[in-house]
Order: C-alpha cells, then sequence, then structure tokens
C-alpha cells in the first residue's frame, strides 16, 4: 500500500511542475509585462522603469525568473493582486470556501438524485422509469448551464418570488462573523434567527445549476454500473439464497456497483470548477470562479496566474485522493503493475 | 438503451437466414437504425445543419438589421406578429433570424475546434506511442496539465493572453479539447503495436509513418469517431460559455452564448429573449449527443448487447 501511494504521489510531481512552467510562461505572452500594466496609461520614465524591473527581477534570465518563481511557489507566495494589493494565497483562501460550500451541496445533489434514480433505472431496465430518467440525463449533460441558471432564476426567484437572486446570505438582515468560511456553519454559529434558512434559500439555485451535469452523469453511470453488476454470478447466488430483493439490491449489488461511481465523482471535480465559473457569475456568488473571470477584467493577471495554479492544485489534489481512496478500496488496482 | 430491448425483439429466423456476418458498414448502418434515439437525434441535427448552410435563404431578416419600431416584439406564440415569428431583441433584431445565423457560427466552432483537435490529438498520440519513452512522457505530462487545469478556466485563460475573438474561442477550445484525442490514439496505438501484424509489417520494411497511417490509424479509427462526436457538443458549450462570458464572440456576432449574455437585463420583462437563444444551444447538444451515443453502440460491438 504505501509503494502504491508513494508512486501515485510521485507521479504528481512532474505534473506540477511541467504546470507551474506553464502558468509562468503564459503570463509573459501577455501584451505589455507586470511593469506597463501597473502604470497604465500615464507612462514611466525609462530610469524609474529600469531600476522597477530590476526590483521585481525582471531584468534575470528567463531561467533565474523561473526558478525564483518555483521558489516564492514552495514557500507558499502566489504573488500579489494588483487590484487589491493583497496576496493571491489570502484572497484564494478567503473565496474558496464559497466556491466549496457550493460544489459539496451540487454534488449532493448529484448523488442523492442520481445514485437511486440510476439503481431504479437499472432494476427496471427499459420500463418507462428508465426511459423517462434516460432522457433526463441526457439533458441534464447537455445542459448549458449558463443558461439553466436564469431560467430557474426566472421560474423561481422572478415568478414564484421563491429564491433570492444572488449572494450567499441577505446582507441587509444578517450581519455576523464568517470566521469558518462556510456560510451555512457561520450562520448556524451567529444564533441569529433564520440566518441558517436564508442561507439555504441562497444555496439552493447555484448547487442546483452545477449539480445538473454532474446529476446526468452519475445517473447514468449507476444505471449502467447497476446492470453489469446484477448480472454477475455473486447475485444470482444472493438470490438463489432467498435473500429479499431490497438486500439483494440495495447490498450486493448497489455497494459493488458504486464503486465505478466513486471514480465519476472524482473526475467531475475538474468540471465542477469550470462550472463554478459559470455559476458564480450568474448568482454573483463570491467565490474563486467568479474572482478568476473578474481579474481577467481587471487585468489582474498575478491574481490569474496564481487562482488558476491554485485551482489546478485542488483538482490534481482532489483526483489523487480519489485515486488512493480507489486504491485502499480495491486492491486489484493497488496490484497492478 | 432502445438498440438493445429491440434486438431481442428480432424474429430468430431473420438471425438464421443471415448466416455469413453482414458486411461491416451494412452492420453499422442497421446497428445504428436500431437506436431510436440516435435516429431522431440525427434528424434534429440534420435540420440544424441545413439552417446553418441556407441561413442566408431561410432567415427572415438579416440579423444585424434593427427594426427600431419593433423593440423587443413578443414571439408569436404570445400574441406577436409573423412578421417577426419568435419576436425581437432590445435592439429590435429578429430573433429567428439570429438564431439561425448562430446555428451557422455554433457549428462551425463545434466542427473546427472537431476537426483541428482530432488532426493534432492523433498526430501527438500516435507519435508518443511510437517515438520511445522520452516523447511519450513529454507528451503524456502535457496532456495532464490541461487535464488538470478545468476546461472552461484553461480556455478563459487562454483567451485572457490571446484576447477576446472567434479565432481564439476554436483555438482555446481546440487546446481544452486536446487530451481526449491524444489519450485514446495513443492507447488504441500501444495496444495495436504489439500485435503480430504490426511486427511482419515492420520485419518487411514498413517506415513508421506508413505503418502508422495504414496499420494504426485505421484500427483505432472507431474510439475516435465517437470522441469527435462528442468533442463537438463539448466544443458548442464551451465556446458559448466563453461567448456568454464576453469572452469569446463579440457582440454583434449572433452567437448563442452572446445573445444570451445580452438578454439578461430583460430576464424579468420578456423572457423569451432569454430562453430562446439556450434552447437552441441545448437543442443542438442534446441532438449531437444522441447522435454520438449512436455512433459509440454501432462502432462498439461489445456495446451491442443482445
Amino acid at each position: 500500500m504505501l509503494t502504491y501511494l508513494l508512486r501515485r504521489v510521485a507521479l504528481t510531481i512532474p505534473t506540477f511542475l511541467a504546470l507551474m512552467f506553464l502558468t509562468f510562461y503564459a503570463i509573459r505572452l501577455v501584451p505589455g509585462d507586470a511593469i506597463e500594466v501597473r502604470m497604465g496609461e500615464r507612462g514611466v520614465s525609462p530610469a524609474r522603469l529600469a531600476a522597477l524591473r530590476h526590483d521585481l527581477g525582471l531584468d534575470l534570465p528567463i531561467w533565474r525568473q523561473f526558478v525564483d518563481y518555483v521558489g516564492h511557489i514552495l514557500h507558499g507566495d502566489f504573488g500579489v493582486s494588483l487590484a487589491t494589493q493583497q496576496k493571491v494565497l489570502t484572497e484564494f483562501l478567503t473565496l474558496f470556501p464559497a466556491t466549496l460550500e457550493l460544489s459539496f451541496f451540487a454534488m449532493l445533489f448529484a448523488v442523492l438524485i442520481g445514485v437511486p434514480a440510476g439503481a431504479v433505472a437499472a432494476v427496471r431496465r427499459g420500463g418507462f422509469f428508465d426511459q423517462i430518467l434516460m432522457t433526463v440525463s441526457l439533458f441534464g449533460y447537455s445542459m448549458p448551464i449558463f443558461w439553466w441558471g436564469l431560467v430557474l432564476i426566472m421560474f423561481f426567484s422572478v415568478t414564484l418570488g421563491l429564491t433570492p437572486v444572488s449572494g450567499r446570505i441577505d446582507l441587509i438582515t444578517y450581519s455576523f462573523d464568517t470566521p469558518t468560511g462556510f456560510m451555512l456553519f457561520d450562520a448556524a454559529l451567529s444564533d441569529q434567527p433564520g440566518a441558517i434558512k436564508d442561507a439555504l434559500r441562497h444555496l439552493l439555485l447555484p448547487a442546483i445549476v452545477l449539480g445538473t451535469v454532474p446529476l446526468g452523469v452519475i445517473a447514468r453511470m449507476t444505471r449502467s454500473a447497476m446492470l453489469e453488476v446484477l448480472s454477475e454470478d455473486y447475485v444470482r447466488t444472493a438470490r438463489a439464497k432467498g435473500l429479499s430483493p431490497m438486500r439483494v439490491i440495495g447490498v450486493h449489488a448497489l455497494r459493488n456497483a458504486l464503486l465505478p461511481v466513486v471514480t465519476v465523482i472524482g473526475l467531475s471535480v475538474s468540471g465542477l470548477m469550470a462550472g463554478a465559473v459559470l455559476t458564480e457569475t450568474i448568482f454573483s456568488w463570491p467565490g474563486v470562479g467568479a474572482w478568476l473571470i473578474q481579474s481577467i477584467f481587471r487585468r489582474d493577471y498575478p491574481a490569474l496566474q496564481g487562482g488558476v495554479l491554485l485551482v489546478s492544485v485542488v483538482v490534481i489534489g482532489i483526483n489523487l485522493a480519489v485515486d488512493l481512496a480507489y486504491g485502499f478500496i480495491d486492491p486489484r488496482i493497488r496490484h497492478a503493475r | 438503451m432502445a438498440s438493445s430491448t429491440r434486438a431481442s425483439a428480432m424474429p430468430a429466423e431473420i438471425a438464421f437466414a443471415e448466416a455469413a456476418p453482414p458486411a461491416p458498414v451494412a452492420a453499422f448502418v442497421s446497428a445504428f437504425r436500431e437506436n431510436r434515439g440516435a435516429v431522431i437525434g440525427l434528424l434534429v441535427l440534420a435540420l440544424v445543419v441545413l439552417a446553418a448552410m441556407f441561413a442566408d435563404i431561410i432567415a427572415p431578416h438579416a440579423p444585424d438589421e434593427q427594426f427600431r419600431a419593433f423593440v423587443r416584439a413578443r414571439p408569436v406564440f404570445s400574441g406577436g406578429s409573423w412578421a417577426f415569428p419568435l419576436g425581437t431583441d432590445g435592439d429590435g433584431r429578429d430573433m429567428l433570424s439570429r438564431l439561425i445565423f448562430g446555428a451557422r457560427i455554433s457549428l462551425f466552432i463545434g466542427v473546427s475546434v472537431m476537426a483541428f483537435a482530432f488532426l493534432i490529438g492523433v498526430a501527438l498520440g500516435l507519435l508518443a506511442a511510437m517515438a520511445g519513452p522520452l516523447v511519450d512522457v513529454a507528451i503524456t505530462r502535457l496532456m495532464d496539465v490541461i487535464m488538470a487545469t478545468p476546461g472552461l478556466v484553461l480556455a478563459v485563460v487562454i483567451v485572457a493572453i490571446l484576447g477576446p475573438s472567434l479565432v481564439n474561442t476554436i483555438v482555446a477550445v481546440t487546446l481544452v479539447g486536446l487530451p481526449r484525442y491524444v489519450r485514446v490514439a495513443r492507447a488504441s496505438a500501444l495496444g495495436e503495436l504489439n500485435k503480430d501484424y504490426v511486427t511482419a509489417a515492420r520485419v518487411t520494411g514498413v517506415g513508421p509513418l506508413r505503418l502508422a497511417l495504414t496499420a494504426l490509424l485505421p484500427n483505432c479509427l472507431a474510439p475516435l469517431i465517437v470522441q469527435a462526436a462528442l468533442g463537438v457538443s463539448d466544443a458548442i458549450l464551451e465556446a458559448a460559455g466563453l461567448g456568454f462570458l464576453g469572452l469569446g464572440a463579440q457582440p454583434p456576432t449572433p452567437e448563442w452564448g452572446v445573445m444570451l449574455a445580452d438578454s439578461r437585463e430583460f430576464i424579468r420583462s420578456d423572457p423569451w429573449i432569454v430562453t430562446l437563444p439556450g434552447l437552441a444551444i441545448l437543442i443542438t447538444v442534446v441532438a449531437i449527443n444522441l447522435t454520438g451515443d449512436g455512433l459509440r453502440d454501432a462502432l462498439d460491438p461489445r456495446m451491442r448487447r443482445g
């Protein structure tokens, strides 16, 4: 197990190095360097420009700059945002809980509906429910979620007036400290009546929007994994033993069908972050995705550079965790090769 | 899906009558036709393609023509006139005409992204499989990096560097879509390389390029075609997402994502302006995915479960 773990971790190092090189290099392709961006239209004298370049290390050879860049990152220094003058890492860590909370509930929505629905569809294969579910799931994973968000706002917020349109909580009614950054926890800790309910109402639509594509994928995946498992000998044995259908399907079949589903959930992380960019933009959700887009429009390249790197680190980290968990659950993977 | 239940309903005599295996193309066509969803998808897709091709003839108005007297006219189904069947947008432009011309743009993006990504990706994949471990590691790592960055985020960064435009959208989305072709081509090529016929070809002096094109490529084409079909729909969704964020095609281009972004202010007053462009994206993407699923089931004999 340890060798598997070490090998798997070691594999991410070259990926991470290449990633750093690309983010480092990409920013140099932007017309105008950091100084010009910072100085804006006003212009600056050549002597001052040279001094500033020297201060930022821009006069060093490019390989030295890259080594310095990697050194800074390994020390947790991801640069300073031009727009806010705050450390990029600090800004990311302030905003990331919002994205995490949104993604978690989106995934919860997708799994809680997708897994049972997919399992039932597999058991009743070819039936009415199966056909309906496969159609719904097709539309789910084909959904342009930025449009889906607007449609849900039109229905639930504009027509029915049930849910708020933007943000994480009603800032006029509620004000409390946010020590954890997770609005539901903070609302619970605040002792302000109705705060949790308000936070939940804000969370509902964005979570559904972000969870729609994973829901389609998970329902489909559970169904096909379940179909495969249901034809296995051990399921027939369990049936022959006279176990109740509930027990055969719920325990013997579903538990084994869930293995590929776990992988799909891990693979969805990258898609979730991409979806978060759109979802957060639509719902003015103050997370990492909306922040990246704002950084582009503010020409805040250090924030963009550091932010993209951090998002990728999160994705690599979670995929690694899923791989390790999978190797832990299924010894065949651990011992392969 | 539907294919499996229908196959089992086939009378046994027919199965016996066709003792000899049917020709590959005929087998493919019949397998595809058994799949009702795929046929519907293909029909809808054909309609969208026709609309895109003959946009100049079909569209009742020019996509950029502003009818100042008819700003935000209602569509026919909610009491509007047939002059603007789907109503007009905030600048008095005919929605139907813009949607039809939008089909042209979205399909153009989808198909060109697929073509570029397919060609570059397959070339890289075959190279990785054949050109030795060093090249293999370099290409595989590069693809890992692309996949570690969420698709839309990567596309957004590329557009931020190159500047927002239709061409740069295609560049960005192509790069994002590259890994799937590289991986599929590499994996199937590696599988083929160990087979006897490849060794035989090598022994008789077949060069690497000819080996790649005549032996490897035809044998990994089936999974690649499936990837390509799904790649078109992903490209359309991502390009529309970029357009929606203001980082793709620019107004007044009648791109569906751009039209959606423009329409956000009318979400309370005139919901159809918001609804229609998204519906166009959804219908097109669903049609392509249905077709792609049908292709996969028909091309991959293992998926044809009796």
